[in-house]
């Protein structure tokens, strides 16, 4: 089912042509291609260092391509400066990442409200949607507590409820269960698959074949810097 | 190499900019130490060694040579109370002489000559800053008058004593002693009519005026009565030589301490910020084996080597920049190149440094460093990666509920998740604003007292007028004819002509300076400490320091000697607090002492609305001989001290905007992952500026509310002091210099020091590289 993304009224969210990423002589990505459209869940895999994370950065607008364009929610992000990629990140992405990154001197509420609040939401609307999105990842009872008491898959899910913050056309996950226990990690994994299901275009690199199985209906494999294969795959619900 | 050499060597080269700082704070403050210390020393210890070695007389007396011989001067000397003594020298007073070749030196008056055959006496060892001694008959040396500075001999100078004998110039000298104005052969002396005998004395016991008094009594047993006509002693000297540093004692002292408070907590605060933030390393060492001593050592180098570089380096400025404070501190004062030649840095004030201050950083270290001997290696390792507790919480809350920007209302809360580093930041920006504070009501009662002692405020235009004796466009006018030529000007309120010069109380050898003055004197008169002004003729008006020195009275008589040599007894009915030692305005009989016999400068004050500029330009239009220009402007003294001080707080204004830079990096450093997310989560690269400058400005401005008033309360204090220490009574409104023009921009010191501090870190942090950061775990 092909669906049109809400931002752009496109059906592509994503699209990478003849991307090249070097770094001094080693060329982490190279001639990369590559569309995702709205409402897709794309699984990116790879051994260490074959190029996934730099695909990712790329697409987030963290780091800018050598040669090759990059756009994402219709935007060229080669065309934008520092502070265009910020609003980029802002309003049109959002990214979940194997260790956190949370506040650690804000509670719970107050880290997802961040997002809402650089967006220009006041505090109180802000924090309207964060207990909403927290109702909706089943942490709502942890508003108040800080990071270092909350447990690894209750931080996840304030990082991803953090992601969401600004109803992002694109939700990238970097290894979203690397730091997690087995059991944390699958509560993230249908969380994942949930908000997909919902409709939330989903990125995701992992080395975590059971986390591409569950929440990707495709995998892109990238070996030295190339995609090697492209597949869809059955969604284990 | 040792493990622990290599450990420390590496820490060091990975924490190059930290490094740097360190050696820049430990370098400014060693400088600033050096420097201060030298100042005090010179301020108050060298007088007494110089002098004797110098060997300064501590009694120059004079006796009738009617009554007394040589033979009897030298015999009653001979007394074991003397230690050493100079004489008889035959003493002649030179009343009226008349300077040709070129303007004068010093002032005009009464020359007190004295015939020495040679310069390396046992007593008053004399030494020429120019020329040569006199040798014949017709020639003589002069003494050099303080703040004239070095003076060549370059041109024909002569010296007309009233009686027309002629004396050519061949040296200048400064006598420690201030024994004489001028040197001649014995043979000229006796030839000028010398009427006394010189002698001078060294004592064994002199710490005292009483001490004095015995000595001198002993030294003189047998003479006949009234033998003995003058006598002046070194304490004079020694209390007019303090006076001029005297004004910068309580100011340095209060900078010097700023300074050393200010290192203390920088050195402190960066030395504890590069342990703390190298724990992960301390964890490293320790599972490679690394024994807790060894961790300790390596931190403890870590630092030492850049405390030892920056403190051997600004032990060299500080002595340069020292030196020359001390050569700024002495200048123009009677005696004072005997302090600049003898006094330089103390010796101890080197190794107090060069082992004080790495001791100093090392101290700072010791606790982390203990704490990270102490730390198991396994919480060391996961030091940053595991989540902290928060802290500062309900303030972190209350802000991030609040209608600021967020990133406003973060960089706020900043501060509060390490309140110990905010702590040490904060005092130092409060030490920042208490010295700008400081600086800024010193420049201004400095100011302020230049202008009461400048009268600009009373007096706007002032013309001095050309002599005939010196001067190449003498005034063709006599003084009547230019008082009454300005007064008939328009735009003339009040006039007055002021003749300075020098002379003598009978019986003494000291030279008293007085300014006789004609006119308008009492419309114009300076500002009083006590008393009034003259009201005319046998009333006169004192100096402060004149008071103070020859503890005078309102309504006591002083004496004076007048042109023609005869006594002037003169009321005394106020007192100012700077000017000559004596105002009087017996012009007639004191005006022939004056240089060229005659006005020196014609004060005048305008009517309102009157442009001085143009006025002075038409006065000047009067008489050739009449240069005439605005008063204003500031003295030496005045320039000195706003220089010594705007030095002094710029030194302490970078170093506790190298305090905060410092706290900024370590704070950027150690949420590198936190900036990193922020920035992922869309906060743009001036967000991140706003919010550390917005952190560390709010810190300022704390500092700035309560440095200010340390400030006010420092200057309440050192005013005082300084007037204590001058001998000067200063007047209250030199307290009462705040107004809102000057608190208000202070208080926003401490956010201008906070915030220069934090932008380039800052904008560094802004463009922190999100995905490595955000990658490396």
């Amino acid at each position: 089912m092909t669906k049109t993304d809400r931002h752009t009224g496109t059906t592509d969210v994503v699209r990478l042509t003849d991307v090249r990423k070097d770094f001094g002589d080693y060329a982490a990505l190279d001639g990369v291609s590559l569309t995702i459209g709205a409402g897709e869940a794309v699984a990116v895999m790879g051994p260490s260092g074959s190029g996934k994370s730099t695909l990712l950065n790329l697409v987030s607008g963290l780091d800018r391509p050598s040669s090759g364009s990059v756009v994402v929610g219709g935007q060229d992000l080669g065309g934008l400066d520092e502070k265009g990629l910020a609003l980029f990140r802002r309003r049109t992405i959002g990214v979940v990442f194997q260790f956190f990154n949370l506040l650690d001197d804000l509670p719970a509420l107050d880290n997802i409200a961040l997002a809402g609040q650089l967006s220009g939401l006041k505090a109180s609307a802000a924090r309207e949607r964060g207990l909403e999105l927290m109702g909706e990842l089943g942490i709502a009872d942890r508003r108040d507590v800080y990071p270092a008491a909350l447990s690894g898959g209750e931080r996840q899910r304030v990082a991803t409820a953090r992601a969401l913050m600004n109803r992002p056309a694109l939700l990238l996950a970097d290894e979203p269960t690397g730091a997690l226990d087995s059991r944390s990690g699958e509560q993230v994994m249908q969380l994942l698959a949930d908000l997909n299901e919902l409709g939330q275009t989903l990125l995701i690199v992992t080395h975590d074949p059971r986390l591409a199985a569950q929440c990707a209906r495709r995998v892109v494999e990238v070996a030295d810097g190339r995609i090697a294969r492209d597949r869809s795959t059955a969604v284990a619900r | 190499m040792s493990a622990v050499l290599r450990a420390a060597r590496a820490a060091v080269a990975r924490r190059r900019l930290q490094t740097f700082v360190l050696g820049v704070v430990v370098l400014v403050s060693s400088a600033m130490v050096v420097a201060t210390l030298g100042l005090l020393a010179a301020v108050s210890g060298p007088f007494d060694q110089v002098y004797a070695a110098a060997k300064g007389a501590h009694v120059v007396a004079e006796f009738d040579a009617a009554r007394v011989t040589p033979e009897q001067l030298t015999r009653a000397a001979h007394t074991p109370g003397v230690s050493a003594v100079a004489g008889p020298y035959p003493e002649a007073v030179l009343h009226q002489a008349a300077m040709t070749g070129e303007r004068p030196i010093g002032l005009a008056g009464a020359l007190t000559v004295v015939g020495r055959d040679r310069t390396d006496t046992p007593v008053d060892v004399l030494k020429l800053s120019a020329g040569r001694w006199a040798t014949a008959v017709g020639e003589i040396v002069l003494d050099l008058p303080p703040g004239l500075g070095p003076l060549l001999i370059t041109t024909d100078r002569h010296l007309t004593t009233p009686d027309g004998t002629d004396l050519k110039v061949v040296g200048y000298t400064d006598s420690a002693s201030r024994s004489a104005g001028g040197w001649v052969t014995p043979e000229q002396a006796r030839a000028l009519h010398a009427g006394s005998w010189q002698m001078m004395y060294r004592f064994h016991r002199a710490g005292s005026e009483a001490e004095l008094r015995e000595s001198t009594a002993a030294a003189t047993t047998g003479l006949p009565e009234h033998a003995m006509t003058g006598v002046s002693s070194y304490l004079a000297i020694k209390a007019a030589l303090a006076k001029g540093p005297g004004t910068y004692v309580p100011f340095l002292t209060v900078f010097g301490v700023l300074g050393l408070l200010v290192s203390v907590l920088i050195v402190g605060n960066v030395v504890s910020g590069a342990v703390v933030s190298g724990f992960r390393h301390i964890g490293i060492l320790k599972a490679l084996g690394f024994t807790p001593n060894q961790v300790t050592a390596v931190y403890l180098l870590m630092v030492t080597a850049p405390a030892a570089a920056g403190c051997a380096l600004g032990a060299v400025v500080g002595g340069v920049v020292g030196k020359r404070l001390v050569r700024q501190a002495f200048w123009g004062i009677s005696g004072g190149q005997l302090v600049r030649d003898g006094a330089g840095i103390p010796g101890w004030a080197y190794p107090v440094v060069l082992l004080g201050m790495p001791a100093l950083a090392v101290l700072s270290a010791l606790l982390p460093a203990l704490r990270a001997r102490r730390l198991p290696a396994a919480v060391a390792v996961s030091a940053g990666g595991a989540p902290r507790t928060g802290r500062g919480l309900a303030v972190q809350r209350w802000l991030s509920g609040s209608r600021l920007p967020r990133a406003v209302s973060l960089g706020l809360g900043w501060p509060f998740a390490r309140p110990g580093r905010t702590a040490l930041t904060l005092s130092t920006v409060v030490l920042g604003v208490t010295t700008v504070t400081l600086a800024l009501g010193l420049s201004a009662s400095v100011v302020g007292y230049g202008r009461s002692q400048q009268q600009t405020d009373v007096i706007q235009v002032q013309a001095q007028v050309g002599n005939a004796q010196w001067d190449p466009t003498p005034a063709t006018h006599t003084d009547e004819q230019l008082m009454a030529l300005l007064r008939a000007m328009p735009g003339t309120a009040h006039v007055r002509a002021d003749a300075p010069l020098e002379t003598r109380s009978p019986g003494s050898s000291e030279v008293v300076q007085v300014g006789v003055q004609l006119g308008d004197s009492e419309a114009l008169h300076p500002d009083l400490v006590r008393g009034r002004w003259t009201a005319g003729p046998g009333e006169a008006v004192v100096s402060g320091e004149y008071w103070r020195q020859h503890r005078v009275s309102l309504g006591q008589t002083i004496v004076l000697t007048d042109a023609d040599g005869r006594a002037v007894p003169e009321k005394v009915v106020g007192e100012t607090s700077g000017g000559w030692d004596v105002t009087s305005v017996e012009w007639d009989r004191f005006v022939k002492l004056s240089a060229g016999r005659r006005a020196m400068t014609f004060s005048v004050q305008l009517t309102p609305g009157t442009d001085p500029a143009a006025y002075a330009a038409a006065a000047g239009r009067l008489d050739p001989g009449l240069r005439a220009s605005v008063n204003g402007g500031a003295d030496t003294m005045e320039k000195v001290i706003i220089s010594v001080v705007s030095t002094l707080t710029l030194l302490l204004i970078i170093v506790s905007a190298l305090g905060v830079f410092n706290t900024v990096v370590l704070g950027t450093r150690e949420r590198r992952k936190d900036l990193g997310m922020l920035k992922s989560i869309g906060m743009t690269p001036r967000q991140v500026v706003a919010m550390v400058v917005t952190a560390m400005t709010a810190l300022g401005a704390l500092g700035g509310l309560a440095g200010v008033p340390l400030g006010m309360l420092a200057h309440r204090i050192v005013i005082p002091a300084t007037g204590r220490s001058t001998g000067i009574d200063l007047p209250a409104s030199l307290l009462h210099v705040w107004r809102w023009q000057v608190v208000l921009p202070t208080l926003l010191a401490g956010a201008v020091i906070a915030a220069l501090g934090a932008y380039l870190p800052a904008r560094g942090a802004a463009k922190t590289p999100v995905a490595e950061v955000l990658r490396t775990e």
